[in-house]
């Protein structure tokens, strides 16, 4: 078992920066959006983002686990756009959503409640139901493995590798103010608007 | 100079004036243009800009002045460059690459320095593209700063010729002027980050609208499809924005290199800055900006925002000459003799602007120039 840990973490280590660069877009946005200038406030936020990714990555792993138990060796086509359709219908929620009163640029003039104003834990399981390149490497691994908690050592491990990549992101934070919240929900609706629009299409051209 | 002097007694330091800026301008756009055309070209091109000198100094109005030279450069750059590419053919592989345009620097700034790392781990640290550009973009930020998009950008120059083509606005934006103020940040810090994620120059492939052309757009069907729409809505931005609000909406809304340089043209000195004595609460000056550079501060005084690219129109525009350019918001000491009407921080931007813009320019103006010569024979 530690050896497949460290086998995924490896794979983790030698594809940190896609990782990176494809959660990016999803985090960055949001901890623009919703962060203080107060560091362990974004901290917070940036562990409920890890947390949702572990949880989708854990699900992966079995997925992918029953299904190499199945005999069943290929992805189907629909989940990559349905993925990255949910990720951005869900910033676009969030972007739209949380936009507070007081003059902003805004879809939805009041606040929610806070329940749904802060879903960063949602954010994070999207982002790691998104299939990038490396997490498809580590799928199919897991696929030839077919064994529950073996892929769950594998898949812990690419987890904790990837997120050291991730984890500068919040180097930038503690200097946000409202200003830069405003241009961060800003960004989650472009961002959210052009990841629903390449899962919808996606799924309802190719 | 001094508000009292008639024209005819500003005309010494002015041709002073004028012959600061020829000579430098002279001496670019020979090196720039003349390793292909002939230098006469370039002579042509440099005695426009000591024209435009000498008008700004007699006459002390910088910013109509400023549009002359400024739009007259857009539309040299679209006769000489981009009305070549329109009859064109590209193949759409040439294009994935990171193309070496000033608007598109900003969006790809992340994809820069990550080409710049790949370099680095291939046991070299030149790639020269990003370097040359990063070091040309540096001396631009520290001589000119936010005037970049005021007097050098040649796309800059066709939104605000247009813009002062109408009278008075057919359409006011209101309160959403203001509001959507930041969306070039936001899309800037969009485009960095889906550049990056895709690996691909996001904004050129779909939002410019300076690529005049559709042939080089990916794909077909829908993807094609919406990158037309794209196009078509920054166009119709670019053309017909400023034509019915009199505000240079694209370089105001949809441009992430104007919010780049906003963030990073803090480090040049240059300001405007208002003098609070002077200043009625009129708000022309506001009305007047077409970069909604300015709002009401509380107390109804206006307050100039990070967005401003000094273009000088509010200078015109105060009717209590409450404006005026500084550095860093002081004025320099005043000095005696025939060279104290030059000595103002006005002059000294204006030199640095129109120099390096006229300089930059050289690299189609005078081709263009040329160009139409050859098409009138
Ligand atoms: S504040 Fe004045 S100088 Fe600045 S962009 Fe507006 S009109 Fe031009």
């Amino acid at each position: 078992m530690p050896a497949l840990f460290s086998e995924g973490f490896l794979l983790g280590l030698s594809t940190g920066f896609y990782c990176l660069a494809a959660c990016l877009p999803l985090l960055a946005p949001y901890l623009l959006a919703e962060g203080k200038a107060a560091w362990k406030f974004n901290f917070a936020i940036f562990l409920q983002f890890l947390g949702g990714r572990f949880a989708a990555y854990m699900l992966f792993a079995l997925l992918a686990s029953l299904a190499g138990k199945a005999g069943r060796y290929a992805l189907p086509a629909q989940l990559l756009p349905a993925c990255m359709a949910a990720c951005g219908l869900l910033m676009v929620f969030l972007a739209a959503a949380r936009v507070s009163a007081g003059g902003a640029p805004c879809l939805l003039k009041k606040d929610l409640s806070p329940w749904f104003k802060r879903l960063p834990l949602a954010l994070g399981f999207v982002t790691g139901i998104n299939v990038c390149p490396p997490f498809a490497a580590g799928f199919i691994r897991l696929l030839e493995m077919a064994d529950i908690p073996k892929g769950f050592a594998y898949f812990g491990g690419f987890f904790g590798a990837t997120s050291l990549f991730i984890a500068p992101v919040l180097l930038g934070t503690p200097w946000l103010g409202r200003r830069a919240n405003e241009i961060g929900r800003l960004t989650l609706l472009l961002a959210g608007l052009w990841y629903s629009f390449l899962g919808l299409k996606g799924l309802l051209v190719n | 100079m001094e508000p009292t002097e008639t024209p005819t007694q500003r005309a010494p330091a002015a041709a002073l004036f004028a012959a600061l800026v020829f000579v430098p301008v002279l001496f670019f756009s020979s090196v720039i243009a003349g390793r292909e055309i002939s230098r006469l070209y370039a002579l042509a091109w440099a005695l426009f800009a000591g024209g435009i000198a000498y008008a700004i100094a007699a006459t002390g109005r910088v910013s109509s002045w400023r549009r002359v030279f400024f739009s007259t450069s857009a539309l040299a750059f679209l006769v000489h460059f981009k009305l070549g590419l329109a009859g064109k053919a590209f193949d759409p592989t040439c294009f994935k690459d990171t193309p070496y345009c000033h608007i598109a620097m900003a969006p790809y700034f992340l994809n820069y320095l990550y080409q710049q790392y790949l370099a680095l781990m291939s046991a070299g640290w030149k790639l020269w593209g990003p370097l040359t550009l990063g070091a040309v973009w540096l001396f631009v930020t520290l001589a000119l700063g936010r005037g970049w998009c005021s007097w050098a950008c040649f796309y800059g120059g066709i939104d605000d010729g247009l813009a002062a083509l109408p009278r008075r606005p057919l359409l006011r934006l209101g309160s959403w002027a203001l509001r959507l103020r930041d969306l070039p940040a936001a899309l800037l810090i969009f485009f960095m980050l889906v550049s990056l994620a895709s690996m691909l120059p996001v904004f050129c492939l779909w939002f410019c609208p300076f690529k005049v052309t559709g042939t080089f757009l990916d794909a077909g069907g829908w993807q094609r499809t919406a990158q037309h729409a794209l196009l078509y809505s920054a166009l119709a931005a670019l053309l017909l924005g400023p034509l019915l609000t009199k505000k240079r909406i694209f370089c105001s809304y949809l441009c992430p290199f104007a919010a780049w340089q906003a963030f990073w043209g803090r480090l040049n000195p240059f300001r405007v800055t208002l003098d609070p004595a002077l200043c009625t609460g009129c708000v022309k000056c506001a009305r007047a900006c077409p970069m909604t550079a300015i709002s009401c501060a509380p107390g109804g005084r206006p307050e100039v925002s990070a967005y401003c690219n000094l273009c000088g129109e509010c200078l015109e525009a105060c009717p209590g000459a409450g404006f005026k350019y500084t550095l860093f918001g002081l004025e320099l000491p005043k000095t005696a003799g025939f060279f104290k009407d030059l000595f103002t921080a006005k002059f000294f931007y204006v030199f640095s602007a129109l120099t390096l813009g006229a300089a930059f320019s050289s690299l189609w103006a005078p081709a263009a120039l040329r160009d139409i010569v050859h098409w009138v024979r």
